[in-house]
């Protein structure tokens, strides 16, 4: 089953095109990250599965009911952190949880949830003395509150310390063991890595890619490179020969053999049979952030970019 | 999974009404500088006319002292201002611009009832601030109660209802808190200095006083005097609130923004 469906989802802002066409599925209790630069259309494409912003085009279906039309509906099973959404500043955590659970028909036990995101200590601080950390892992608490089926997080670990960064992605994952479906905005290919089954890549309003993690990198279509160094001499044209390698490089006492596939042992296996003495004789696979930067054509910018940026 | 959301209730639950307004009232207890103003400004104003009224003759003012006729009506409209159009609009203003309604937008209550919440909130605190006054000027004053207390009454909730939908549409129309403090400021004391916060308003320039009389400030003091005076309000004052009231609900309803 398919707890979110989007199809040829068309949003613009005057003359502006955000989101050009964006469709995917998400399965029921997986974990699914959306990836992409700014302006990709990730918050847009968010903000309208969240019935926050109306499509101008195209269908979004949240549990089957859809956002806009029956958004009281859809906030009942839908819990939404937002990127740039503040509390009543002058309660404190303790009043805040009560506040939104309140809201809600059913949900989670307000000490329980403070305690899930480490905020017992500073249940009884006001959200305005609370360091920006504290204030984000409240904000993840309240999207939790009304024990949502859906949960979408938008940028969830924009300046956190690691500490607190790893706590809230132990919840996430609390939360996915327990069956709710995630849908992760980020800047970081660490976090797809680590929580996501699926990761779509958005780009200029548009999917690029929607793929596991490791099958964007395969997607990317990019080398698996080899390196290894010597100073003594080796049969560079054996090397070549190897199934998969499209390239081997010198560059002082460092050779590079670039190629498709695993080359790896057959590297290693190769050096050995030609009695070359190689040290560091490792592999370097493509990461998440090459194949953003392959299949979009740009660096990731990082969390802290985008404060900058707004 | 949940099968059954379709069939669950999603009305706002009563208890998220109650904690809301708890929490505006928190919100507004905890803001010292906005709670005290429209309580000690008008306790001001009514200690200056108690203190320096002027010796007029009982007939004046169909045996009603000045402080009862003007002081106590000033007092009441200077809380009505402070908090209507200074106050609430404020918060109304800061709520959205730090995304406040946007994130109750995603609740199953939505943005609307904090809206509700905090005007609940600033109609109590104005009711306790005219309240202040009230016993002030009695108890401190000799004050009596209003010759016809169904036009006080009457004059009272029409003002209510002018101040605030006033306040709605400076909240609806000004883009920062900042500018929401400016524009209710300027309107309270603009409507405040030909209304007769500052003195008698029959030593304005005389178009200049019939404006004040109609517009809300003025229009509330003539009303609540003729209530204490037990004459017949001025139909202007009146129908100034009205017009007020309604013209400003309507273009707030129609120009307020949530994001």
């Amino acid at each position: 089953m398919d707890a979110i469906e989007v199809h040829d989802l068309h949003k613009r802002y005057g003359d502006r095109v955000a989101v050009d066409g964006v469709g995917f599925t998400v399965r029921a209790g997986s974990v699914t990250g959306v990836l992409g630069p700014n302006g990709a259309g990730k918050t847009t494409t968010v903000e309208c599965v969240a019935g926050l912003r109306r499509p101008d085009r195209g269908t979004v279906r949240v549990l089957g009911l859809d956002p806009w039309r029956d958004r009281r509906a859809v906030r009942a099973v839908l819990g939404v952190q937002l990127q740039e959404a503040a509390l009543h500043d002058m309660l404190t955590a303790v009043e805040l949880v009560r506040l939104h659970r309140s809201l809600h028909r059913s949900g989670r036990d307000p000490a329980d949830l403070l305690d899930a995101v480490g905020l017992t200590e500073q249940a009884r601080t006001r959200f305005d003395r609370l360091s920006g950390g504290q204030q984000q892992r409240l904000s993840v608490a309240l999207a939790l509150v009304g024990a949502p089926r859906v949960v979408i997080l938008d940028e969830l670990t924009t300046g956190l310390d690691p500490r607190s960064r790893d706590a809230i992605l132990e919840v996430v994952r609390e939360l996915a063991a327990d069956g709710v479906t995630v849908l992760l905005v980020t800047h970081r290919t660490d976090e797809i890595e680590r929580l996501c089954d699926r990761v779509l890549l958005l780009d200029a309003g548009r999917v690029v890619a929607d793929s596991t993690p490791a099958g964007l990198v395969e997607q990317a279509g990019l080398a698996q490179r080899v390196r290894f160094r010597t100073s003594g001499g080796y049969d560079r044209t054996a090397l070549l020969h190897l199934p998969g390698v499209g390239e081997v490089q010198r560059v002082g006492e460092e050779i590079t053999v670039s190629g498709t596939g695993d080359l790896l042992g057959p590297v290693g296996a190769e050096l050995v049979r030609q009695g070359v003495v190689a040290t560091g004789l490792r592999e370097e696979r493509p990461s998440l952030d090459d194949a953003f930067l392959e299949l979009t054509g740009r660096r990731l910018e990082t969390g802290r970019d985008t404060e900058v940026l707004v | 999974m949940t099968t059954t959301h379709g069939n669950r209730a999603t009305g706002t639950p009563l208890a998220g009404w109650l904690a809301l307004v708890g929490a505006e009232a928190r919100m507004v207890a905890r803001d010292t500088a906005g709670l005290i103003v429209p309580f000690a400004l008008p306790l001001l104003i009514l200690t200056m006319v108690g203190l320096t009224m002027p010796d007029v003759g009982p007939e004046a003012l169909d045996g009603r002292t000045p402080l009862e006729v003007a002081g106590i009506p000033i007092a009441a409209a200077t809380v009505l201002g402070l908090i209507g159009v200074v106050n609430v609009p404020s918060f109304l203003a800061a709520y959205r611009r730090t995304g406040v309604l946007r994130r109750l937008g995603v609740t199953p209550a939505g943005a609307v009832p904090v809206l509700v919440a905090q005007t609940v909130v600033g109609l109590a605190q104005a009711l306790a601030g005219i309240g202040l006054a009230l016993g002030v000027a009695v108890l401190g004053f000799g004050a009596g109660m209003p010759t016809s207390p169904w036009v006080a009454a009457g004059g009272l909730l029409l003002a209510t209802a002018a101040f605030f939908a006033l306040g709605a549409l400076v909240a609806a129309l000004a883009p920062t808190t900042n500018s929401v403090l400016a524009i209710g400021l300027v309107i309270f004391l603009g409507t405040g200095a030909v209304g007769g916060m500052f003195g008698d308003p029959s030593a304005l320039p005389g178009p200049l006083a019939e404006i004040g009389k109609v517009l809300p400030f003025g229009a509330t003091v003539q009303v609540l005097g003729a209530a204490w005076r037990g004459v017949p309000p001025e139909l202007g004052s009146v129908l100034g609130l009205a017009v007020t009231a309604l013209v400003a609900a309507a273009g707030a309803a129609r120009w307020f923004r949530w994001g």
